[in-house]
């Protein structure tokens, strides 16, 4: 059976259809997408399936990933940051580095494409450095939040995105004025995913049941790398504010490592000591491919967190929905576009804010479970690889054609 | 006696793209129907139907639902919910009847009404992608029996998009059906159904409701479940 068959049991043989009968219009068409990790991480978990289902669907799509060392990681990791707002320090000597690596990675990489993908600010400058004509279309995809960049930082991109041909935001938010077309596309979860297909109850208990979680007791759950801007130490202090109401509540907090991500091990050290020897309470440092355990913990879960402080999506809110859980998210980014008040979940603003939510949703079994069915079907409409297939190809058939009018293609 | 084409049924994608430019209060949003280009007022009065979320929403609008939740101005979104921009002649016409709106409303207000950081208007131009499926439908019934499963953008293109696409101002399948001698007066109410009132499966749902009452065979039109 075909990649995009199995995905007909999910939203319709019609929908993969018309994904087929949109790629057709733009034949065989050579396509790049290039990142920084090829594990951990929602950047490359969406490539993960998107390339193989571009393929499918005739066109000729290569996935590269730039090699770098711990000092760039530690540069692309400040960009990152200041990117989201952080007040950060970038000497010139970090920035000479960043473009030194994104060059040689410019020489190593096979590039040859009529469109290049670049996923996030790592390999922003591989256009610089390539040779003219190797490439048909540079665009550039902003996974990040960057609706409140730091200046400097910004200002060291928007050198790099002049050599562009488009960018692809999450959201509109995120978007500033650029000489360029910014397109909006959300991005997406693969509903047939190790993390997000359905498992046996007998699976699904064991598995949590490995990582010391009672599956029988209520179980509040965030899932996200160790990171400042997920506020880990939010989700505990939420946490602690509901346990004396709810005494057989219990909280995992997990996360993997990322590549690219050199501020993990310190955040989770923190993490860690906050956490202190509260037995309901699990911090779970899981392998990058560890998602048919995230898979049971989301499913196990009364209620899922998301309750960072910046977000470029958050793609675990979306798992979690698909996965019926009512979601309590910080509201910020992507989040915004995902939780609605009463409706998927609830969006808050401290961990004051979420530990009201959190017994909340704790009192009343029937909101929670309405909640979780919305959420489901919000996901199936809109939040779906099939959807950001769509809107993939729908934007290259506009850089095809450019102008304003409806095209009938 | 010219031979009717079969109905060839159209789907549509939308490329959204920001124009990096936000509002915070109503004299942003002002400055904004002023100075937008059309697909940005296109967008946010008639396209962000298919951004709908089930039935979050209760203005079709996001003008309204803007002016509701973010700048507090109940009043405000309650007029521009019921502005019905395919009742305009031209999207020049729209954008007037929004300025003259938000100025009056200005006019009469002590203190310019602002939104908390973080829910800005963020103005968004639409494209929209139509391409042929293949799917011909010959008949009244074959074509009833297509609704339900139809993607809502399919039905955003032959009703909403056809609005301003045909000369007559008429819905794709209405049109259809008087070419192929349907009931006089399922076409008229297929016309009459207020589509900008709802949302684009209360829409299919209405339809569906309409051609029901004109079949020789009812059962065709299974229950909706997309």
């Amino acid at each position: 059976m075909k990649l995009l068959d199995r995905y007909e049991e999910v939203v319709g043989p019609a929908e993969v259809q018309r994904l087929r009968q949109l790629a057709a219009r733009l034949g065989d068409r050579r396509i790049v997408h290039v990142n920084s990790t090829r594990s951990g991480g929602g950047v490359a978990e969406i490539l993960g399936w998107m390339v193989p289902l571009m393929q499918e669907l005739g066109l000729n799509a290569r996935w590269e990933v730039i090699d770098g060392t711990a000092d760039f990681y530690r540069v692309t990791k400040t960009i990152h940051n200041g990117l989201q707002g952080l007040p950060i320090i970038l000497r010139s000597a970090d920035l000479d580095l960043h473009t030194e690596i994104n060059q040689a990675n410019a020489r190593r990489l096979n590039l040859e494409a009529d469109i290049v993908f670049i996923h996030d600010p790592q390999p922003i400058y591989l256009p610089r450095f390539t040779a003219k004509g190797k490439v048909g279309r540079w665009v550039w995809r902003c996974h990040i939040d960057a609706s409140r960049p730091n200046r400097s930082v910004w200002k060291y991109l928007e050198k790099a995105i002049l050599d562009y041909q488009a960018t692809i935001f999450s959201m509109a938010a995120f978007t500033r004025p650029l000489p360029c077309p910014m397109f909006l596309i959300p991005p997406a979860i693969d509903p047939l995913s190790d993390k997000n297909v359905s498992l046996t109850e007998e699976e699904r208990c064991e598995t949590v049941r490995r990582l010391g979680v009672d599956p029988d007791r209520p179980l509040l759950l965030q899932v996200s790398r160790f990171d400042r801007f997920k506020d880990p130490l939010g989700v505990i202090a939420a946490y602690r504010l509901v346990k004396p109401y709810q005494p057989d509540l219990q909280l995992v907090l997990a996360g993997g490592p990322a590549d690219d991500d050199p501020e993990g091990g310190e955040v989770l050290r923190e993490v860690m000591d906050r956490a202190g020897e509260d037995p309901d309470l699990k911090v779970l440092l899981l392998p990058p491919d560890a998602h048919r355990t995230i898979n049971a913990l989301q499913r196990s879960a009364l209620i899922v967190m998301q309750k960072s402080v910046k977000e470029g999506f958050g793609l675990t809110v979306t798992e979690a929905l698909w996965k019926g859980k009512p979601v309590i998210g910080g509201a910020c980014g992507g989040i915004t576009l995902q939780v609605h008040d009463y409706h998927t979940g609830f969006l808050v603003h401290s961990p004051e804010g979420a530990a009201y939510r959190i017994r909340y949703l704790l009192r009343y079994a029937d909101k929670r479970q309405r909640m979780g069915r919305t959420g489901h079907e919000f996901v199936r409409e809109h939040f779906l690889l099939t959807r950001h297939l769509r809107d993939y190809l729908t934007t290259l058939l506009c850089l095809d054609n450019p102008g304003e009018g409806a095209l009938v293609a | 006696m010219p031979s009717i084409e079969p109905f060839a049924l159209f789907d549509c994608s939308l490329a959204h793209q920001a124009i990096g430019r936000s509002c915070s209060n109503l004299r942003d949003l002002l400055e904004a129907l002023r100075t937008a280009p059309d697909t940005v007022l296109e967008h946010h009065m008639m396209r962000c139907a298919l951004d709908d979320h089930f039935e979050l929403y209760e203005f079709p609008n996001d003008l309204a639902r803007w002016c509701w939740d973010a700048l507090g101005d109940r009043m405000l979104a309650e007029q521009l919910g019921l502005v019905d921009p395919y009742q305009h002649p031209t999207l020049a016409a729209v954008r007037a009847t929004l300025i003259n709106m938000i100025e009056d409303r200005l006019w009469g207000l002590e203190r310019v009404p602002w939104c908390r950081p973080g829910l800005e208007l963020n103005l968004v131009s639409s494209r929209i992608i139509a391409f042929d499926t293949g799917e011909r439908m010959t008949t009244l019934a074959g074509l009833a029996q297509a609704l339900p499963g139809m993607s809502v953008r399919s039905l955003f293109f032959h009703v909403h998009e056809a609005r301003r696409r045909r000369k007559e101002g008429s819905d794709d399948f209405s049109t259809w059906l008087g070419q192929i001698g349907a009931e006089p007066a399922l076409v008229a109410r297929l016309r009459a159904v207020d589509f900008y009132f709802l949302n684009l499966n209360q829409l299919r749902q209405e339809f569906i409701d309409a051609f029901r009452s004109y079949l020789a065979d009812p059962s065709i039109l299974l229950k909706v479940t997309a």
